[in-house]
């Protein structure tokens, strides 16, 4: 699980009284994460369902998702890292100044009554999104949360979830750990996984031009990434793998079309709390799949010789020895 | 109009608890009705996923593979893959959330075959 307080979604459905969204908006984005797992399901535990539970929602603006709340916090943009420091202060019943809580656009009152609450609990969860994880601060707000989601465990059963989009991320995230040993941002070009995000991120490779050849897969940077990655895909070989043409199609050397995973192509996704999930899909694609595709063309770079100059693969410390 | 008439005699087939794909709550009870070439209805499924099922169907709708633009099959694309991606010094491997974590898996063989870079869609 990578470190992180967490569980499964079935425990949130079976006895989370006490639920935080942050920096998400789920009644657009997961249209059923508040039906199937959060807030109407009725368990033994919390036999009234939605009022035996209560939902926070933090966010910098007013989605759809603050009707189905019962308390919105309404942070300053940029200050969630603010925020989340000066609740972990306040668990502990250490000193926090006026003008620092005034900073994050909430009051004292507010903040202290939701620690209360949260004390209080049975078993809270925070569900993290990009509202979070994006914005300034980055990943250093997803591991002020999860801290916050351990400290609180003094008190009472907390836990922490990231909500993700896009299908299958989860199990991109899950398949590098159990390959590698790290989730994102990993460089090959010693010969063993080192992990730097920042400085093996997509976004900053491209801006800054550290790579000379892309290959994408299931993704369309050429519709998400700012200007200058996508003009430095412009100007490298770019290859795509995807069942549409996308907006990187346009812009690539090379696109191949593949059968969309769990229409046409079977396989395994995870869910957001790490739970895989078997494929099933419904038509037969006149495409290939992308697992096909990708264990070829792998197939047709371990015919040419390997990347370091001599030719040859690493030797194994065993055989060092 | 007789193409509708033709689909309608025939009976759809049906596949219980299918998965969806399109967020991250991969929901797994979602009832397909279908008939070989396209979705015709997925019961339980939100808007987003109905809309992710219904607009995906078997048909030939792109050309197999594309080089520079022009159409190409699909071992030609293969091949220039594998070139261009051998030729580059640091190559960059990147996405992977629309896609199985058995193709995931043959992605990280291959940033390690080639000693590239490897990245996910979470760092957007």
């Amino acid at each position: 699980m990578g470190g992180k307080v967490t569980c499964t979604l079935g425990e949130v459905k079976q006895r989370a009284d006490f639920i935080i969204y942050w920096g998400g908006n789920p009644a657009e984005c997961h249209p059923r994460h508040f039906t199937k797992y959060t807030l109407m399901q009725k368990s033994k535990f919390l036999p009234k369902g939605r009022k035996d539970r209560t939902m926070v929602l933090v966010d910098i603006r007013e989605t759809k998702s603050v009707k189905a709340s019962d308390i919105f916090l309404q942070v300053r943009p940029g200050k969630d890292f603010e925020l989340i420091t000066i609740l972990r202060a306040l668990v502990k019943e250490q000193h926090v100044t006026d003008a620092q809580i005034a900073e994050t656009g909430i009051t004292r009152e507010v903040l202290d009554d939701l620690v209360a609450r949260m004390k209080a609990a049975k078993f809270g969860c925070m569900f993290f999104g990009m509202g979070l994880s994006m914005t300034r601060g980055k990943h250093m707000n997803s591991a002020a949360l999860l801290t916050l989601a351990a400290e609180m465990n003094a008190f009472t059963k907390f836990v922490a979830m990231p909500m993700r989009g896009h299908g299958n991320v989860t199990g991109a995230d899950v398949i590098m750990r159990w390959q590698t040993g790290f989730p994102f941002g990993i460089s090959f070009n010693r010969g063993y996984p080192r992990y730097n995000p920042g400085e093996f991120s997509t976004v900053d490779v491209l801006v800054r031009g550290d790579c000379d050849a892309a290959f994408i897969i299931g993704a369309d940077p050429g519709g998400t990434m700012p200007q200058p990655a996508i003009d430095h895909l412009k100007r490298i070989p770019t290859i795509v793998l995807d069942p549409h043409i996308t907006h990187t199609s346009k812009l690539a050397r090379v696109h191949i079309t593949t059968a969309a995973q769990g229409i046409a192509a079977p396989g395994t996704a995870y869910r957001m709390d790490e739970i895989p999930m078997p494929l099933k899909p419904a038509l037969k694609s006149p495409y290939p799949s992308d697992e096909e595709v990708v264990r070829r063309i792998n197939e047709a770079i371990a015919k040419k010789p390997f990347w370091i100059p001599e030719g040859s693969m690493p030797q194994m410390l065993t055989e060092q020895v | 109009m007789s193409a509708t008439a033709a689909k309608t005699e025939t009976p759809l087939q049906v596949i219980d608890n299918a998965t969806c794909t399109f967020c991250g709550c991969v929901c797994d009870d979602i009832q397909l009705h279908h008939d070989e070439m396209r979705i015709h209805k997925a019961k339980k499924a939100c808007v987003l996923g109905t809309a992710w099922f219904l607009n995906h169907t078997a048909e030939k709708k792109y050309p197999a593979a594309l080089i520079d633009g022009k159409e190409a099959t699909v071992d030609e694309a293969i091949e220039e893959t594998a070139r261009l991606l051998h030729e580059a010094d640091m190559p960059l491997i990147y996405g992977m959330s629309n896609t199985t974590c058995e193709a995931q898996k043959e992605c990280a063989a291959m940033a390690d075959s080639l000693g590239g870079l490897l990245d996910s869609h979470t760092s957007l």
